[in-house]
């Protein structure tokens, strides 16, 4: 995997952490008005992002279409990463 | 000592509730493992 | 239903390969504090409790237990990379071999099998959370002792991420359970 790549799955894993984040909160919080404003907007990045990496790289999701051959085998899985 | 206000009663557990004010941003968050600075308990290795 | 993102939650990383590692931290996968634990006994306690807030956490938990199953599984499996049988059999992991090859199991760190035994589901939701925060305090203690045993940087960096969602769960547990004693205190003023 590329630097690039690398790079860009980081974020999405920061992003898609910050937002799970703010999801367990609201759990036991759902009327915070703040968290729940600060969710939505985090959630809209998580949304734009995965959609780029996937056109870049492949599908990591079930929502994606794939082009021709099948995407979604492609190596490496993710315990396959060295993410030095 | 922790002392109980009148609302609570004997015999039960209780863990104060979060209240939210700012996080980490997104890598330092996922680096530390919470977005919240105030549930940030790092473990300090214990050498013997 | 689930769905699952070909990605981890964390970038997990060794140092380097390390049977003797693998062997303690595969207690997280298959032992009775590991994340098997963890999920099948949230996701399983969901159907008892009475507030959503309650079956909100415990799916959520449950279901980030999971991604925490894959980080363990991925670190073991960069620990046992390229291990040779002569390695395996130096750290007493020649029994594993025999019934497992190089396969990950589901067992403790002396090899005894996952069983159901170390879960519960009480019905009872206040018992059932106590459990709950209980079994987050009994895992932040297991990756303790892990990064005691261990002297990777790489390794210890994803071990201090998992032990912190513990902190970060039992206080969502301890939410959770102020939820439920005011719910219920409330049912039984009619």
């Amino acid at each position: 995997m590329d630097r690039d790549q690398l790079c860009m799955l980081q974020e999405l894993m920061a992003v898609e952490f910050t937002a799970l984040e703010f999801h367990l909160y609201l759990d036991t919080h759902p009327t915070d008005q703040k968290a729940l404003m600060e969710y939505n907007s985090v959630v809209q990045k998580l949304k734009v992002l995965k959609q780029q990496y996937q056109e870049r790289y492949g599908p990591i999701t079930y929502e994606q279409p794939s082009s021709y051959p099948w995407q979604w085998i492609n190596e490496p899985w993710p315990w396959e990463i060295c993410y030095e | 000592m922790f002392i109980p206000n009148d609302q609570m009663r004997l015999a039960r557990a209780y863990v104060p509730f979060q209240v939210y004010s700012e996080h980490f941003n997104p890598m330092e968050g996922l680096l530390k493992g919470t977005i919240f600075p105030e549930l940030y308990f790092p473990y300090r290795k214990y050498h013997r | 239903m689930w769905s699952y993102e070909k990605k981890l939650q964390y970038p997990a990383k060794v140092g380097k390969a390390n049977v003797k590692m693998a062997k303690y931290l595969i207690t997280q996968y298959g032992g009775p504090d590991g994340e098997l634990a963890a999920s099948l006994r949230y996701l399983n306690q969901r159907y008892t409790m009475p507030t959503p807030q309650a079956k909100g956490i415990l799916t959520d938990i449950g279901t980030e237990e999971m991604a925490h199953l894959e980080i363990i599984a991925t670190l073991v499996y960069k620990l046992m990379d390229r291990a040779s049988v002569e390695e395996l059999k130096q750290v007493d992991l020649g029994g594993h071999y025999a019934d497992h090859g190089k396969a990950l199991f589901y067992v403790n760190g002396n090899g005894v099998p996952w069983t159901a035994t170390y879960i519960q589901a009480k019905g009872d939701p206040v018992a059932d959370l106590h459990e709950d925060m209980a079994a987050e305090e009994k895992a932040r203690a297991t990756y303790e002792w892990l990064i005691n045993l261990s002297d990777d940087p790489d390794l210890n960096d994803t071990l201090r991420f998992l032990r912190e969602r513990e902190v970060v769960h039992f206080q969502r547990f301890g939410e959770t359970l102020q939820i439920v004693q005011e719910y219920l205190d409330s049912k039984k003023c009619y």
